[in-house]
């Protein structure tokens, strides 16, 4: 048996602890909350705590979990096999499962293919009342401005928050699809979404959504010369977890083959493990650099990130 | 409490008062953690909070309430005045028809409404394809209207209850002097309804303000998103406390106007249900339509919006997930209710016959004023401190147990808040009387009492349990392994933006909450003893 607390509520997770059991006998019980009251569970159990793995849809809070002591570093050959170095923690607290990009998706009937390379592109004047993004509250906008703080300091960062605030079409509302069906609707030019919510909307069969399909493209922006902005999806086991054996075991099925293409397939993210192709919706859109920025800077600059953007007026 | 009854001999039945005292303390405990954490617990953050953060928060926070009360107050008082008072076409239907709304969870209508008229919404294409405007509810505006039309029954049932007992003789007279319809409404009725529209409008703004999904979804800023802003975002619990400390109190001045509404009002005894005026011609056709109207806005467009998206995944085996997960929404509705009702009658025994009232009382009923989320976090850590001794072969985190007890913390106002309404209306009197006879305070509040609170207590365990129904942050992380309720599977469903698999928990959501409302309405409708 392994006990499982996750933020993912994907039908591929689903699908893939029943290959799991499967394949090993070893039955998967879970619990899926969202990632901070999973954390403040964890910590209220403390050693008396049922959880074997913890997985999370942010690198930050895997930083944040393995900071507050609720992780135990773990050795596994497969998993170090597995998974690229910038993508795990170096002491095996917490691996990354899947990736996503945050990259931006544009109008083909509106905007040249070329016309965006950088992120900070989208601040020039050009892209007044044209930027489409979602609220502040989200994660993935947060990660990103980490990451920019990271690489380009806070002052840089802090300009370009201020910058998109500037550009932006409307308000923030609504979730990344919604950016994607106001960009079909011609409300915005560009949009700042995530990799895989652009996979699904390529791979739906919803009516409105296909109208969308027609008129989308994406391109991978890079912060400076440093890559597209990557966060991971990803677990580590639980500091005072029951079955640790049976913990590392899922893991490294996670970050097989076999599930490694489901996610991919099922759930439109991308692989960590290399040589797994893209998704097929997002593969025509070419290849991309990610940023190899070691991912627990994300954690430990997430909350400058969000005062950034509250200073900036970013809703 | 004005007016309650001293009792200065002493009764067997007072030993129940330390053992009420003992259950308020264990349900106040989480909420002390709550309120007495400023205190120990550092916030980095605050400073940014305070000087950037909150004010933004605030300013929404209070626009939003302002606009969510005085809209579902016109959508309310009206019907509920037209319902009580007259006999007009589909009557009948629209008395309970008009709670149905209470069953859908904010969050679902919010989507549901940004489906039809947010800006990519199906309304709004529609519009601009046909050269017209792009209308955008997905604002704050929007907000307010979209949660009034889902929240307004808070307000309708007691002021409905209300205009339906108690204010016949008077109506009667002023209609001999010569009074017209809209003078008695605005003269009379209103004035005597007073208490019964103050205490649901405070459920109401109780729960616009701990509103998470909806607000989320509309790009709001409210104190609950600013906390979970403080928690997550600038990883501070210390500072989302403190929070939720500005929460309890914007609660409390609300709280106090409410008192202050009460104040003055006239008690009345008067429990003859009045007899409806059958309107004819034009005036009926008006009921009608205003009715008509109401129900279509806030039931008949999200849920059409809704079945729609359910035909639209026939083919999707959403199926398998949603029967157990109904069952279980069942089963801890029920659970949950009986717990916090029975617990209910016990605070307002305790009310209404202690010398003086509980503090304990007091405080165990701030629950539903705290969002859910915190009032998790604290409820996991005493259990968790508990659950750490090793004391038992079981963790009470993830069992069954520790959820009902959250339910009860977090809605016990719920269940109490009617009772106590009910209880200010009925004549002290009839408890002196009682204890003059040589009852004691607990016989009298069995046989006297009791069978008065009926409606009130039918109020309070539907409200609790269509609460429970809709209930989310709680059960998503206290719950044990595997365990499945409509509303997680609504919420998992949506989180990952595929609404319109969230269609099919949503439309059980709704049913489920359709049950007691309907069962409500039919012992309601029984005469009273």
């Amino acid at each position: 048996m392994v006990n499982v607390y996750s933020h993912r509520h994907y039908d591929t997770d689903k699908q893939l602890f029943e290959a799991f059991t499967e394949k090993t006998g070893i039955t998967v019980n879970v619990v899926l909350a969202d990632d901070d009251e999973v954390l403040a569970r964890l910590e209220a159990e403390g050693d008396k705590s049922p959880c074997d793995v913890l997985i999370t849809a942010d690198a930050g809070r895997l930083g944040l979990a393995k900071s507050r002591g609720l992780l135990r570093a773990s050795r596994s050959d497969v998993l170090n096999a597995n998974i690229p170095a910038n993508l795990r923690e170096p002491e095996g607290y917490w691996y990354g499962l899947t990736m996503r990009a945050r990259l931006v998706a544009y109008n083909k009937n509106k905007v040249k293919p070329g016309a965006i390379t950088t992120y900070d592109d989208l601040t020039a004047a050009e892209w007044k009342g044209k930027v489409l993004v979602r609220s502040s509250e989200n994660v993935y906008n947060q990660s990103l401005l980490a990451a920019m703080i990271a690489h380009n300091g806070h002052d840089a960062a802090a300009a370009w928050a201020r910058g998109i605030v500037k550009n932006m079409a409307r308000q923030p509302e609504g979730g990344d699809t919604d950016q994607l069906l106001a960009l079909a609707e011609g409300i915005g030019d560009v949009a700042i979404v995530n990799s895989y919510y652009v996979g699904k909307l390529l791979a739906s069969t919803e009516p409105e959504k296909q109208k969308a399909r027609e008129v989308i493209a994406i391109l991978f922006p890079s912060i400076g010369s440093f890559g597209t902005h990557v966060n991971v999806s990803g677990g580590g086991v639980a500091k005072h977890a029951p079955h640790p054996a049976e913990a590392i075991a899922l893991l490294e099925y996670l970050s097989g083959d076999e599930a490694q293409t489901l996610f991919g397939a099922g759930n439109k993210e991308y692989a960590v493990k290399t040589g797994i192709p893209a998704p097929l919706e997002l593969q025509a859109f070419g290849t991309f650099t990610a940023d190899t920025l070691r991912l627990e800077a994300l954690g430990r600059l997430n909350a400058d990130a969000v005062k950034i953007m509250d200073d900036a007026g970013w809703r | 409490m004005t007016g309650t009854p001293r009792s200065r001999s002493s009764y067997r039945s007072k030993g129940l008062f330390p053992l009420i005292s003992l259950i308020a303390v264990l349900l106040a405990a989480p909420l002390l953690v709550v309120i007495t954490s400023p205190l120990h617990r550092a916030a980095p953050e605050w400073p940014h909070v305070l000087g950037t953060l909150l004010p933004a928060h605030l300013l929404e926070t209070l626009v939003l309430l302002a606009g969510v009360l005085l809209i579902a107050l016109v959508i309310a008082v009206p019907s509920a005045w037209l319902i009580a008072s007259f006999q007009f076409p589909l009557r009948s239907v629209f008395r309970w028809a008009l709670v149905l709304p209470l069953a859908l969870p904010t969050y679902i209508s919010a989507y549901a409404y940004a489906g039809l008229l947010g800006p990519t919404g199906s309304i709004s294409r529609w519009s601009v394809a046909h050269g017209g405007p792009r209308p955008d509810i997905v604002s704050l505006p929007g907000l307010c209207v979209v949660l009034a039309l889902v929240l307004f029954p808070y307000i309708y049932l007691p002021t409905r209850a209300a205009f339906m007992r108690g204010m016949r003789t008077q109506l009667e007279a002023a209609r001999l002097l010569g009074s017209g319809a809209v003078d008695r409404f605005l003269r009379i009725a209103l004035p005597l309804a007073r208490p019964a529209i103050a205490g649901g409008a405070l459920l109401l703004c109780m729960e616009t303000l701990n509103d998470f999904g909806a607000v989320k979804y509309y790009g709001v800023r409210t104190l609950t998103t600013g906390i979970f802003r403080s928690w997550g975002g600038l990883y501070d619990m210390g500072s989302a406390l403190r929070l939720s400390m500005v929460l309890l109190a914007l609660i409390a001045a609300l709280l106090w106007i409410e008192r202050r509404t009460r104040k003055g009002a006239r008690q009345t005894t008067d429990q003859v249900p009045g007899v409806p005026v059958r309107l004819r011609g034009t005036k009926a056709w008006f009921a009608t339509g205003w009715c008509s109207l109401i129900l279509l806005l806030s039931l008949g467009l999200p849920l059409g919006r809704i079945i729609s998206d359910v035909f639209a995944t026939l083919d999707r085996p959403v199926w398998s997930d949603v029967f157990p997960a109904f069952g279980n929404t069942v089963y801890v509705a029920v659970l949950a209710a009986a717990c916090t009702m029975g617990i209910a009658l016990l605070f307002t025994y305790r009310e209404r016959h202690g010398e003086r009232s509980d503090v304990a009382i007091r405080v165990a009923n701030l629950g539903y004023a705290i969002p859910g989320a915190v009032i998790a976090v604290a409820v996991m850590a005493l259990a968790g401190a508990i659950d750490r001794q090793g004391w038992m072969s079981f963790a009470l985190i993830g069992s069954i147990g520790l959820l009902t007890y959250a339910f009860t913390v977090r809605f016990l106002a719920v269940g109490t808040q009617p009772l106590y309404g009910n209880l200010r209306q009925q004549s002290i009197s009839l408890d002196e009387s009682a204890r003059l006879l040589g009852a004691s305070p607990w016989r009298t509040f069995v046989r006297v009492n009791l069978p008065l609170l009926r409606p009130a207590l039918l109020v309070s365990a539907l409200l609790v349990t269509i609460d429970v129904i809709k209930e989310l942050p709680l059960t998503l992380v206290l719950r044990p392994f595997n365990f499945q309720t409509l509303s997680t599977t609504a919420y998992e469903l949506a989180s990952i933006e595929q609404l319109r698999e969230a269609s099919w928990p949503a439309l059980l959501i709704v049913l489920c909450g359709a049950i007691p409302v309907l069962l409500l309405e039919k012992l309601l409708a029984r005469p009273l003893r």
